[in-house]
Parts: C-alpha cells; structure tokens; sequence
C-alpha cells in the first residue's frame, strides 16, 4: 500500500471534486431508482463544474436486487444518465455498498483507468409490501433477509436487526454496555437530523421515549433502529493532474482507505483464529482491521487528535458505539462512557454524525455510504450549513458497514491540504 | 407507562389477525384493484401491484451429509481438519484456515450459548412465532458455532453463556430448522 504521504510528493492523489443528493425519505413514489440517480448525479456534476461526457467511468453502489424489482439495475441508471460507451459496474455489499462502491471508484482514478469517476449510490427499498398488512417493513425486511445464508440462517426467522442484536448482547456481556448508553446515541443522531435538511427522521427525543419505544430484536427498541430510506447520492472523484489542469478550487484528497471482511457465520469468529487479536463476535474485529489499513495509509497515528469529524455507520445505536471503539475514538469497552462524556456530540470534541447518520438521516441502503463520504467532504468545505462543526486539521472518517454479523466494513478517510 | 416488551406484543396481536400474504395476493390483485383503486396511490404516479415468485430444486452439495444425518437419525454432524484439528460446525468439506480436507465427525448435543437476541418482529413468515430467541450455540466440542433458535420457555432474554441442549422434531425433512436448543435444566 502507497501511503498518502508518498503520493501526495508523486502527485498521484484522488480527491473528491463534487457531490450530489436527493433528499432521503421513506418513500419517493414519483421517482424510479433511475430517476433519483439522476437528480444526485446532476447535482454532483453541476457541482464539479463539468459536463457529464467528460465522466470516464462510473461505480454504482446499488444493495438489493428485490427491493429494485430488477437484476442488474446498474445497466438501467447507466443508460439513463447518458453513460452509454463508458465504463460502468456495480457493487453490493449490503449496508457497506456505499463505502465499497467509494473503494472502486477510488481504485478506477489511483490505477490511471480513469481521469474522472463518478460513484453513484442509490436504493428504492420501500417497494416491497405486504398486501396482507398494507405496509411495507414486513416485505422490506424478509428482502433483506434472503442476505443471510439461504441453508443455515434464513430458514430460522434471522433479520438484519437480530443479525446485529447478537453483536450488541455479547457487548453488552462483555464490557457492561447498556441499553441507557445506545440511546443516548439515538438522540443524538435524531437531533443532528434537524439540522439537515435532507434528513429523514429529525427527532427530538429523550432517553425515556427510546426506552420505551416498542422492542424490535432485544437490545433493539424500534427508536435503537434506523428506518429504510429512498434516495440517491453521488460524488465525483478525480485525479490530480485533472484537479490542478481545471482548477478545482476546493479538492478534498482521499487520505486512506481499509477494508475488511470478517468471517460471514459469525459463530466461528473466535479469538483463535487470524484475526482473534481483535477479539471475537462482541468485536467489530474487521471495522478495527479497516481502521488499522485507513490510518496506516492516511499516516494518522491519534486519530482522535487528528480527526475533526467523523460519520459512523448507525444502522443501529449500539453499533455505532461499537464503531467508536473500533475506530481508536476511545478504549476497547469504553464506547458507552464515550458518549456518555459526550465527546461525539455535535458540539464535543470529535463530533460523530453530524447529518444525523443513518438513524436520524435515514438508510437508503446503497446511497447511505456515498452520502457519509460527501457528508465529511462538505463538513471539510465548510458547506454543512447549521450543522457545520468546527474544522482545525482539515481530516474526516466515514465508516461503512454491512452483510450479516457486519461481515464488511469500509472505512475512507479525507482531508484538506 | 406500557414496557417496549409490552408494546411489541399488542402489535404482533394486529399482526396476526392478517392471513398469510401469499394466500391472498392473487385474490387482492383480482378483486379489489378491478373494483377499488383507491388502495393504490394517488397523486403524479401511476402505482400496480406485483410479485416475485421462483421455485428451485437445490443440493446442499458436500454438506449433504449433515443433513441426511439430521433427518435420519437426528445427530449432528460437524468436519474436523485433518491437517489442524479444528472443528467446524457447521461442516465444509475443506478447512478454511489451511484448506486441506475435512472429515465427519459428530457433534455433541450440548452447548453453550455464545450470544443471542430474542425477536420481537418478523417477515409475515414468522409472524406467528414471536418472541423467538435466535443465537449462535457452540457445541462444548466444537470449534465453532451455529445459528439455531432457542426456546425462551417464558423467559425474555437468553444470556452469553447459557447452557443448552440439542433437540429434534419428530418429523424432520431434512433442514436446518429439523432442530432447536433448549435451556440445559
């Protein structure tokens, strides 16, 4: 791995140069999935200060191929964003497609493929619905349930919030996280949302509300729980010949990069194996491992020294406070306590989430990881608005994770010169 | 005040007096989108019903036998390394630590409960099971451990740690859900 150090002296960089966004909500029944990458993409576009042909190639971060009622629905978006006789391919990664369709797209500039890439992520997963109820979460949630192992998990009622409940109770068990303590993250990143115009489910709530919010997976309250989103974010990535040849005026350079997939049947992530020095299944072991390459990479040694923001994936409160453990934000088992000090707030010292994360601006499954990507881009330009937090060394995480047990993570890190 | 616990049940009661999806798709499409549109939306969109069916005919390939053992004899079976001695269970042919080969070894019925989360809401499938306890149950031989559902026997929480015991159907068609845990007395 080159460090950032040394392609910053060849010149050889990537930095993110626009970005655009539909506004993400539960459901967007006037637009086809094409439509809203459309609208994101000509925003982030427009944005760069470009027209669309001078896009080389294009990544799609797209999840669920039943939520889009359509194999292959990439090929669909390419055509319709006028992409024809350019490169174009997909990646899904379940709640880590963003970041990992982030990955390529860094990958398709770094290698010289490509002068300028543009990531497209986007999801309609509110399509799905149960006649029999009339409403969609049954449907939506049985989609997503054909994510785990079709021969021994899906048959026995597994969903994606008890897929990671099963994290949350071992880390409850082993370092005494409480229920109190994930709520106080839910309320946070509810409240961010109110300051976020595209935000889904800007809440004021109390600790009392989440507590008593009807049990979904145990730790899990429906208010622990990030809501399905539709909705579309772009971003355009060039290299830095381009940037310097157009005179971008404020590049924000792809720092580093690390990914990591632990072991999809989380029963056999065990302290003996490869990875147990990270732990085992009440460990993110693989979101540390990511970590580890994004810090080594970007040459961050204290990254909560170093980091002015940051956005962790919050599917559900607890993982996030996993994440802030994983990330070095604070000691293995003290995640709690670090919210608790209040250190993430949006006016603490490493503020966590300010667009309000996946529980406050919503989870629009394939868009969600381009959308905390461009969310730290524009918190660095100082385009966040009223939720804008206060940047002294121009760095930024975003922290992408998905698949059963949270078997992929992704993390990007950027900065301004 | 009403208990999440408490608010969850009251809605599974709800959801239980709706028959199950698929025995009334076809009628709904049928029936009432000919006589009441209404129930689609309205605005600058045009919105129909639809549905994704498929059928399959599948092997569970080198894994076959864990399965036969389970429906014939009701044991279970994990594949021990031949080369590093670890114990898979669930069984693959190849270790995926030093990729040499496996081979069959019986699992012990007892085990403990290495995490697990008790689910208050499901697909229309499982609506009429719920609360059901889901974890992942290491077999006190084994080097692994599998997802199985765990009988909350009036219990709302099963604890890491918890010592359970293996325990078959009576008519098993060879699945993964032919068998459960129960909490070890």
């Amino acid at each position: 791995m080159k460090s950032y150090k040394q392609l910053k002296s060849e010149r050889k960089r990537v930095a993110v140069v626009g970005t655009g966004q539909t506004k993400f909500e539960a459901r967007i029944p006037d637009k086809s999935y094409y439509e809203l990458a459309f609208d994101a993409s000509k925003m982030a576009i427009a944005d760069t200060g470009i027209a669309p042909a001078e896009i080389d190639s294009v990544v799609y971060g797209i999840y669920n191929d039943l939520f889009e009622r359509q194999i292959m629905p990439d090929t669909y978006v390419h055509d319709y964003l006028g992409m024809y006789g350019k490169p174009g391919i997909r990646v899904t990664t379940g709640g880590a497609t963003g970041g990992y369709a982030f990955r390529a797209g860094y990958t398709e500039v770094a290698s010289g493929l490509s002068d300028i890439t543009m990531v497209v992520g986007v999801e309609k997963g509110q399509d799905c619905y149960d006649w029999a109820q009339g409403k969609s979460t049954p449907e939506v949630i049985k989609s997503i349930a054909y994510s785990a192992d079709m021969t021994w998990e899906f048959p026995l009622g597994t969903s994606a919030a008890s897929s990671y409940a099963i994290l949350a109770t071992a880390h409850m068990k082993k370092y005494g996280t409480t229920e109190e303590q994930a709520a106080l993250v839910s309320i946070k990143n509810h409240g961010n949302a109110m300051l976020n115009p595209f935000a889904q489910s800007p809440m004021k709530i109390s600790v009392n509300d989440v507590m008593q919010s009807r049990m979904i997976s145990y730790p899990f309250k429906m208010l622990d729980c990030s809501l399905y989103t539709e909705g579309a974010y772009s971003v355009v990535l060039m290299n830095e010949d381009k940037v310097r040849e157009m005179g971008i005026e404020e590049p924000v350079w792809v720092m580093g990069i690390g990914s990591s997939n632990d072991k999809s049947f989380t029963g056999s992530r065990s302290v003996n194996d490869r990875m147990g020095k990270y732990g085992d299944i009440a460990d993110l072991r693989n979101h540390y491992e990511s970590a580890n390459m994004a810090y080594h990479m970007a040459g961050i040694q204290n990254p909560g020294k170093s980091l002015d923001v940051a956005e962790l994936h919050d599917a559900f409160s607890f993982t996030e406070i996993q994440g802030y453990e994983a990330m070095g934000f604070c000691e293995r088992g003290k995640g709690g306590k670090f919210i608790e000090d209040g250190i993430p707030l949006l006016n603490g010292d490493l503020p966590v989430s300010p667009s309000g994360g996946l529980l406050g601006a919503g989870h629009a499954v394939g868009a969600t990881g381009v959308m905390q990507i461009g969310e730290v881009v524009n918190q660095l330009r100082h385009r966040a608005g009223k939720r804008q937090v206060k940047i002294n060394n121009g760095k930024g995480l975003a922290h992408s994770i998905g698949g059963p047990g949270s078997s992929y993570c992704s993390v990007s890190i950027v900065g301004v010169d | 005040m009403k208990s999440s616990t408490d608010k969850a049940r009251d809605t599974i009661k709800k959801e239980l007096k709706s028959k199950p999806l698929e025995s009334i798709i076809d009628e709904i499409i049928e029936e009432k989108l000919n006589h009441d549109p209404s129930i689609l939306g309205q605005g600058n969109y045009f919105e129909i019903p639809d549905k994704l069916v498929m059928f399959y005919k599948y092997s569970y390939g080198g894994q076959s036998r864990f399965f036969s053992e389970l429906k014939e004899h009701a044991e279970l079976y994990g594949s021990k390394c031949l080369s590093c001695g670890i114990l898979h269970f669930p069984p693959r042919t190849h270790c995926s630590e030093c990729y040499s080969e496996t081979k069959w070894q019986k699992v012990s019925n007892e085990g403990i409960v290495l995490s697990s989360t008790t689910s208050w809401y499901a697909t229309s499938d499982f609506f009429d099971k719920v609360p059901y306890a889901v974890g992942y149950i290491k077999p006190i031989d084994a080097d692994t451990g599998i997802l199985q559902r765990i009988d909350l026997v009036g219990r709302e929480i099963i604890e890491p740690g918890t010592k359970v015991t293996a325990k078959f159907k009576e008519k098993r068609k060879g699945v993964v859900s032919d068998f459960w845990y129960e909490i070890k007395v």
